[in-house]
Order: C-alpha cells, then sequence, then structure tokens
C-alpha cells in the first residue's frame, strides 16, 4: 500500500507539473506569435550586453543621416509640431501605448501613455526602460532600435506601438 | 518482586466454539476492511500532500513556459518564484495538518498529523528564504543593478512588499522558537502564543504574492486557485479549532463535579454535562482540557477519559505532574469547563487483528481502562499486561481487573523496578526470569498491541514488538508526555 501510494504520488506529481509546462508553452508561443507581427529590432548587429550604460554612442552613426534629411522641410515648416498616438500593443504583462511629438520632421519626443502594468515587478521594469527605449528612439529617429534586456515585452510593445505612431506621421 | 497473577477466568464456556468462530470471522473482517479504507485514506492524504506542492510549481510554469529560462536573471528568479510558491504550500498544508480535521484525525490521528507538521516546518522555512534570496539577486541580474541597491528598491514596490517582509520576518521567528533546543526555554504558552503569529505571518504574505509577480496576477486561473487554497487552510483551522469546540463547549456545558484523589499525586475528575452521548468519544480517545478558574484557564490539558461518558457524566484521570495540574486537584465544584475533542485513534474501532494485546504503565492506564470498556471483546480475547514500579501505580487496576473478568480476559501484573543497566520496558525480575513480550502474550503475532505509558519505556516496548516481527499497523501506541 505505502509503495503503491509513494508510486501514485510521483506519477500524479509528475503529470501535474508537465500539464503545467505544457499550458505554459502554449500559451508563450500563442503569445509569442502575436508580438512578432511588429516589425521587430532585427537588423542590428551588436551585441546589447550592457542595456542602461550606453546605449546613445552606438547609435549616433544612423542620425546623421537623417537630420541631413531634416533641415530641407524645416524652413517651410519650422514651427509646426504634430503628435500622434501610437495603437496600443498588448503584452502579457499589460498594454503599451506611446505618442510621439513630432516636429520639423523630426521626432523631438516619445511618451508613454501606457506601460506594462499588470503587477508591481512589471512596472517596475517598464519604469526603467522606457527612459531607456525613449533615448534610444531620440537618437535613432526610427523604431529600429534594441530592446532593452530584461525588459523584452516592454520593448517589443513599446517599439510596436512608437512604429504605428511613425506610420501616421509618415516618417 | 514481579507479582504474576492471571485473573480466574470465568466459565463463560456456555456459548459453542462454532459460534465464537464465526464472531470472530464476522470481527476479522469488519477489521480488515475498516483497515483497508484507513490505510486508502492515508495513501490518499501523502499523494495530495506531493500533488498540491506539484501544482504550486505547476502554477508557475502554466504562466512562464520555457520563456524565463533563456537568460541567467531569468532562471535566477523563476527558481525564487517556484521556491515561494511550494514553501508557502508547505505552510498552508502545515496549518492544514494541524486544524485537527476529523478525517485526518481518524485516518492517521492526530499526533501523526502534528509530526508530519514539525517535519514540514524547516523545509517550508528554507524555501521561503531561498525565495526572498533567489528573487533579489534575479531581480538584480535583470535589472543591472546589485543586491541591496534592488533590495532598496523592494520597498519602492510598495506597502505589500513591506508586508512581506514582515511575513518572513516572523516565519522566521516561529520557526526559530519552535526548534526544540529553543523551544525548551519557553513556557508552553509563551510558546505558543509565538506560534499563532505564524497565521499572521501566511496572511500578511499574501498581499505581495497578488500583486507583485504576474503568476497570480487578477484574472487568471492559478489567483482562483490560490486565493481557494488559502481560504480552504484558515477555513478548517476556524472551523474545527475555532467554531466546533466553542459549538461543543457551549453544547453541552460541562463543569466539575468531584475530585478525588485516587493514589498518590493522582486524582480522578468527574465532569457533569448534558447530551454526552452527542460528543461520540470511544473508549482510548482523549480531548483537550481547559478549566475555567482564575488560576488555570490559560492552560489547556489533553487528557484522556479514564471510562467511557455517560450522558450525562465524564471521568478523567490526571497525575500531578507540575504546577498546572497540581493547580487543577484544587479546582471547586462547579468550574466551567471547554472541550476540544475527542480526538485519536487508539480506539477499538482502529484494531486489525482477531486478538487483543494491551500493556500499560503509569497513568497510561487511562485510555487503557475506557478503551477495554468501549471494546466488545469475546472470552479470551484479550491479554492485558499492567505495569508499575511499585503498589503506589496500581491505580485502576482493579477497574481493569474487572473488566478483564466480565469478558475472561487475563490480566498480568508486572510490579518492580526495571534493572540498571540494561534498557528495557521489564522489570528486573521479569527480565532474569526470562519473561518476554511473546510469552506474555500467546496470542501476540494474531494481535493488535496497545502500548500506552512514559515515551521511553513505550518505545522499549515498540522496539521489542518490531523486534517480534509485529506489522507497523498493528502496533497502537499513545504517548504521554509529549
Amino acid at each position: 500500500m505505502r509503495k503503491r501510494a509513494i508510486a501514485a504520488s510521483i506519477v500524479s506529481s509528475s503529470v501535474v507539473v508537465l500539464v503545467g509546462w505544457q499550458i505554459g508553452t502554449h500559451t508563450q508561443a500563442a503569445e509569442s506569435s502575436a508580438t512578432l507581427a511588429i516589425p521587430a529590432p532585427t537588423p542590428s548587429s551588436r551585441a546589447s550586453a550592457s542595456p542602461s550604460a550606453t546605449p546613445a554612442p552606438l547609435a549616433t552613426p544612423a542620425p546623421p543621416a537623417t537630420s541631413t534629411t531634416a533641415p530641407a522641410p524645416s524652413p517651410n515648416a519650422p514651427a509646426t509640431t504634430n503628435t500622434f498616438t501610437g495603437s496600443v500593443a498588448s503584452t502579457r504583462y499589460g498594454n503599451v501605448q506611446v505618442q510621439i511629438t513630432v516636429s520639423g520632421g523630426k521626432i523631438s519626443d516619445v511618451t508613454a501613455l501606457q506601460l506594462t502594468n499588470d503587477d508591481s515587478r512589471s512596472a517596475q521594469i517598464s519604469n526603467r526602460a522606457a527612459p531607456i527605449l525613449r533615448q534610444e528612439v531620440l537618437a535613432a529617429q526610427s523604431a529600429n532600435v534594441d530592446s532593452v534586456s530584461g525588459a523584452t515585452y516592454t520593448s517589443d510593445g513599446y517599439l510596436k506601438s512608437l512604429q504605428s505612431a511613425l506610420d501616421q506621421a509618415g516618417l | 518482586m514481579t507479582n504474576t497473577t492471571q485473573r480466574p477466568r470465568t466459565p463463560n464456556r456456555k456459548r459453542s466454539s462454532t459460534q465464537t468462530n464465526r464472531e470472530t470471522l464476522v470481527a476479522t473482517r469488519e477489521r480488515a476492511r475498516n483497515y483497508r479504507s484507513r490505510a486508502r485514506s492515508a495513501d490518499l492524504m501523502g499523494i495530495l500532500c506531493w500533488v498540491s506542492v506539484a501544482v504550486s510549481i505547476a502554477l508557475y510554469l502554466a504562466y512562464s513556459g520555457a520563456s524565463q529560462f533563456t537568460d541567467p536573471g531569468g532562471m535566477v528568479t523563476a527558481v525564487g518564484i517556484v521556491t515561494g510558491l511550494a514553501g508557502t504550500d508547505l505552510i498552508l498544508l502545515m496549518l492544514v495538518l494541524a486544524a485537527r480535521i476529523p478525517w485526518i484525525d481518524h485516518t492517521v490521528g492526530q499526533d501523526r498529523a502534528i509530526a508530519l507538521h514539525r517535519r514540514l516546518g524547516k523545509p517550508a522555512l528554507y524555501l521561503i528564504l531561498a525565495h526572498a534570496v533567489l528573487l533579489t539577486i534575479g531581480y538584480s541580474i535583470s535589472d543591472g543593478t546589485n543586491v541591496i541597491a534592488e533590495t532598496i528598491s523592494f520597498f519602492g514596490l510598495g506597502s505589500d512588499m513591506i508586508l512581506g517582509y514582515v511575513g518572513l520576518g516572523l516565519l522566521v521567528l516561529v520557526v526559530i522558537t519552535s526548534v526544540i533546543t529553543v523551544r525548551r526555554h519557553f513556557a508552553y504558552e509563551a510558546w505558543h502564543l509565538i506560534h499563532l503569529l505564524s497565521y499572521v505571518a501566511v496572511l500578511v504574505a499574501l498581499p505581495h504574492q497578488l500583486s507583485i509577480g504576474g503568476v497570480l496576477a487578477d484574472g487568471t486561473l492559478q489567483r482562483v486557485y490560490w486565493i481557494a487554497l488559502y481560504v480552504a487552510a484558515f477555513g478548517s483551522i476556524l472551523v474545527f479549532r475555532f467554531a466546533v469546540p466553542l459549538v461543543r463547549t457551549f453544547r453541552h456545558r460541562l463543569r466539575v463535579e468531584h475530585i478525588e484523589t485516587i493514589a498518590p499525586g493522582v486524582f480522578s475528575i468527574r465532569l457533569h454535562g448534558s447530551d454526552l452521548r452527542r460528543l461520540g468519544a470511544e473508549g482510548g480517545q482523549y480531548a483537550i482540557w481547559r478549566f475555567w478558574s482564575w488560576r488555570t484557564w490559560w492552560h489547556a490539558h489533553p487528557i484522556s477519559f479514564s471510562a467511557m461518558p455517560t450522558d450525562r457524566t465524564i471521568r478523567l484521570t490526571v497525575r500531578e505532574l507540575g504546577r498546572g495540574t497540581t493547580r487543577i486537584s484544587r479546582l471547586r465544584a462547579g468550574t466551567f469547563v471547554s472541550i476540544e475533542g475527542p480526538y485519536g485513534i487508539f480506539v477499538d474501532q482502529a484494531r486489525t487483528a482477531p486478538y487483543l494485546s494491551v500493556i500499560a504503565a503509569g497513568i497510561g492506564v487511562t485510555p487503557i481502562r475506557a478503551m477495554l470498556e468501549h471494546a466488545h471483546l469475546r472470552p479470551g480475547e484479550a491479554t492485558i499486561l499492567l505495569r508499575g514500579t511499585d503498589q503506589s501505580e496500581a491505580y485502576l487496576w482493579h477497574e481493569i481487573g474487572q473488566i478483564a473478568q466480565n469478558t475472561s480476559a487475563s490480566a498480568f501484573s508486572m510490579l518492580g523496578p526495571r534493572p540498571r543497566h540494561v534498557s528495557t520496558w521489564m522489570s528486573a525480575h521479569a527480565l532474569e526470569h526470562g519473561i518476554t513480550l511473546e510469552s506474555t502474550f500467546p496470542h501476540l503475532h494474531d494481535s493488535d498491541l496497545f502500548i500506552c505509558g512514559p515515551t521511553a519505556w513505550a518505545d522499549e516496548v515498540v522496539a521489542d514488538a518490531r523486534d517480534a516481527g509485529l506489522p507497523e499497523h498493528r502496533i497502537h501506541i499513545e504517548r504521554f508526555d509529549s
């Protein structure tokens, strides 16, 4: 009787854990396929080892190209400042939505309207990631930036929403 | 000096032996059925314990999938969350085990449930400590900060986290005070008061579980399960440790009627109450009593019934062990008494074999006395050995002798001190004369052995019984000083 009980415990516990694992991988697969629909920041070749310290220096090679085109429209509309609101990107940790301010054909600011905040830990992560992402985007003038390590979901959602705002702005 | 007297077998041979055999057969079959169903329940309990731990791990896996195991920070965090869930699950199990749920008491007995409760204490604490340490490290790796900065940032997560730390502190306090070497320095009541803080510890830890991580986030099945677990654990404590005893106490309205000294330092208390059959007490069970006088109300005493309760009276027999029990001996008639119980499976119902062997020492005769009274014994079914150092420990023996006479049971006594240099349950004299468990109990191998007496002594009997090849489920033991 005892041996049977031990065997039954092992079997049923393993089944429970396996079922949990299955559910987890399936929901993960479903969710990540949804998030992958965004224009992912794939082309970057550099390793994103140190995220917070120096996002700007390496991103600078890109802006010169944009900034050379920028002076062209500036004479016509130096004062036109428009805001564009990106669509809501939903992630497993909550929704992300950003708003960009475009002045003179340039992204002058990025504001996060919503950040992943389903739980306190997610809110903490996204509060850390948002300023870094903003810096990177302003420097790169595109959604083509690295995601912040340790904040993959927030970054993906952030950049997805940003891209839709950029599309509206025609940038 | 061994005083081995066989009681005269009363000539109760009118019944034909075939009749007796049929009765034996029916009783044996019923016992086998009872035993199987209890063993199944015990197995089920064990399985439920393990599965509940597995579920706590599955809760996390169902949430994370494989995504968290890709980077070192995520991995440490994942293990940290799982240890927290598993540790909390163990603590909730501990609450359930301590809740005195009737099903658990009938299946394995409250003493074994509490033994398991004790064994789970340290693993639970270690898991919870690992949870705190691993999550701090895991988060700091992910955030690229150090452990101290991360700990400080935890307090920025709000009051839930602070409550979580409070819970952790209380838990450490509770477990440390329960470690045996530390526990000795506390009075039982002081220790118990600290121990009750574990309820607070588990409760204040709940908010951070629900709000900090995503595993138990709002709207998930995980959250529903987890809260249900909390409700079940605290609900069972509330019902079986508070509501049921309260209802019984006020239904039966027990009062001290009479206290009588029956031997030096030993006294019987007669309680008077109403409708006492509804308690459903079985012979051999105990209850936890509280005597509501000024000097005794704060002390709860587990005491066996020393006779089967009638509808209006209960008899308890107590030996003075300390100040608490001495104060009880001076209680005035009319003192209100509250009851938790009856509990225990030191009862006829728990038997599994056709014969009954009984051995008791000192105050251990009390549950034996009630158990024998309650049991339906065939003539010659029981063999009883009563052990005492001297004649002063022979209280209640004449009552047991009377029961033995009525059921044609063999009753022996063994008086005399234990030998000085040999560890044995027997008297020096009996040991010299080659007396053994098997020579005392002719049907030992076809019987359940009921043992009741001081722990050290009882352990010796158990060791002998095991040596004689008696299977574990036929050894029934009630310890009296733990």
